[in-house]
């Protein structure tokens, strides 16, 4: 099975192990992932607090780009790059005049016919065929983690096909519950993490982390897990400093879910990069065994 | 929580609504001020008394200078909770950025700096190569900021902030999180022609009648 691959800027850069994660465990699933052929940055969040047009013009480059290379179906890994990608092929669907309008400067044009399928929509299928439990070498037992989604997962400012619950969504619990992993019931999964206020609105978003970080804990929690690199960047490199001022008392673990799936694969910690992050990951999964 | 009273201003109230709801697409009329919005915006307790409800009823009010600079429109952090909500589907997220592109072209100060310079740097360096240099992209936020703050004399606030991203570097650094290689798109014609594009109509207004939410 060959799918066409769009990692963004952010897997190329402070979220390499997540790049690495993903090739590694859909390629031991037999997915092989053709990446983009000179793919250009989504414009994140901030093109379409800069210019509307450059919103859906960026991601437009790359979709043209996927159709050209034949493949019918595109994952992305990165919650934001995926929301604005599914964001673009609406718009441009439903407005032929912007679709003539950045057309007529791509040399590889986007008709609009692709499937854009965010991680979780690659693994659940794997689930309920069987695939991915019959590639689990170990189950990830003493593991209650709190199945992160953050906000660009399942919630959109147009109105696209949701392939999960909005509120209360399950991909990621489906797919720990298959390799042994408790995740728990929780109120902050869809909540926003701060996303960029880390960097130009610090004090707001250590406010919105520490109610993350308190529901998590109150429930049980030993570890969060998410997909989007955003997310998990904030709550990892900015936890110190979240749990200072708030007084959490206590370090958590926060996995991109392909690194638990590499762990159930019975991956090494080297191969999986799991001493990239800033609050311990590794001190886990080693008290639990399962490394 | 009671905010000041908003003043009706009947000779404005046409020409910001219908601005406001051609360039973001939301009909905002169809609010009847329930709050379900309000319950669920997590920067609710930051902007003052400025929930997304509130923020509506500014521009049906015409009171332009209200709705252009408050802190919603700085604040928000575009969850799409509001809009994912809302049982008239309009969503925020899309007005405080209708928002900013107005304050912008009205050339008045944003209200929180630091984001504006955030988005604009993030979108300078994202189009310079193709694709976002993390490092070109904090360096340009950050001689905005200093900039800034220099004119102003404000060099306690320039070294905090260079403290602050100095220590963030350092720790990415050492978690083998920061990545010095540069990445290039090959055919960066494309881009730059959309780029021109982009200038040139402006930030776009909302044409397409897609249904938001
Ligand atoms: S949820 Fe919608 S209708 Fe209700 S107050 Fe907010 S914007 Fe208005
Ligand atoms: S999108 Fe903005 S206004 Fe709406 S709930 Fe989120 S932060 Fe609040």
């Amino acid at each position: 099975m060959e799918i066409a691959y769009y990692p963004g800027c952010t897997l190329h850069a402070s979220s390499r192990l997540y790049d690495a994660q993903t090739k590694l465990v859909l390629g031991e699933m037999g997915i092989t992932l053709n990446e983009l052929e000179d793919w250009n940055c989504c414009g994140a969040t901030s093109a379409s607090k800069t210019n509307d047009f450059l919103a859906v013009a960026m991601p437009a480059r790359n979709l043209g780009i996927v159709e050209d290379s034949g493949l019918s179906e595109l994952v992305i890994p990165c919650s934001a790059c995926y929301s604005r990608m599914l964001v673009a092929q609406h718009r441009l669907a439903s407005n032929n005049t912007l679709k003539d309008e950045i057309n007529a400067e791509l040399s590889k044009k986007v008709k609009g016919d692709i499937r854009i399928m965010s991680i979780l929509e690659v693994l659940v299928p794997k689930v309920e065929s069987g695939e991915l439990a019959e590639k689990a070498a170990k189950l990830l037992k003493g593991l209650k983690p709190a199945c992160y989604y953050g906000c660009l997962q399942t919630r959109f400012p147009y109105n696209v096909p949701v392939p999960d619950d909005v509120e209360n969504p399950q991909g990621m619990e489906i797919v720990l519950k298959a390799l042994g992993a408790k995740p728990l019931d929780w109120s902050y999964k869809t909540d926003c993490c701060g996303a960029s206020a880390t960097v130009n609105d610090t004090d707001t978003a250590l406010r919105l982390m520490s109610k993350i970080f308190e529901d998590a804990i109150a429930r049980g929690a030993n570890c969060f897990v998410t997909t989007c690199p955003m997310c998990q960047l904030n709550l990892d490199a900015y936890q110190k400093q979240m749990s200072q001022k708030y007084d959490i008392g206590r370090s958590m673990p926060v996995y991109f879910i392909t690194e638990l799936i590499g762990v159930a694969m019975g991956k090494s910690p080297e191969e999986l990069q799991i001493d990239r992050h800033f609050a311990d990951a590794i001190g886990l999964l080693k008290e639990l065994e399962l490394i | 929580m009671a905010g000041p009273v908003l003043e009706f201003k009947p000779e404005d109230t046409q020409a910001v609504v219908d601005e406001v709801m051609a360039r973001s697409g939301q009909n905002i009329t169809a609010c009847y001020q329930c709050r379900r919005c309000a319950a669920g915006c997590p920067v609710g307790e930051e902007t003052g008394y400025v929930t997304p409800d509130r923020l509506i009823r500014m521009i049906l009010l015409g009171d332009r200078e209200q709705a252009l600079s408050n802190e919603l429109v700085w604040k928000c952090v575009s969850c799409y909770t509001c809009g994912t909500r809302c049982p008239n589907e309009i969503q925020t997220a899309k007005i405080t950025e209708t928002l900013k592109y107005m304050s912008k072209e009205e050339h008045l100060d944003p209200l929180l700096p630091k984001v504006a310079a955030f988005h604009k740097s993030f979108c300078t360096a994202a189009n310079h190569l193709g694709r976002l240099n993390e490092i070109e992209f904090m360096g340009l936020y950050e001689m905005k900021n200093t900039f800034r703050n220099l004119i102003r004399f404000k060099f306690k606030e320039i070294y905090n902030e260079t403290m602050a991203q100095a220590k963030l570097g350092m720790m990415m650094t050492k978690k083998k999180r920061m990545h010095f290689g540069i990445e290039k798109v090959k055919h960066l014609s494309d881009l730059k022609r959309l780029l021109k594009k982009a200038k040139r109509s402006g930030p776009l207004t909302e044409s397409d009648k897609s249904r938001s939410t």
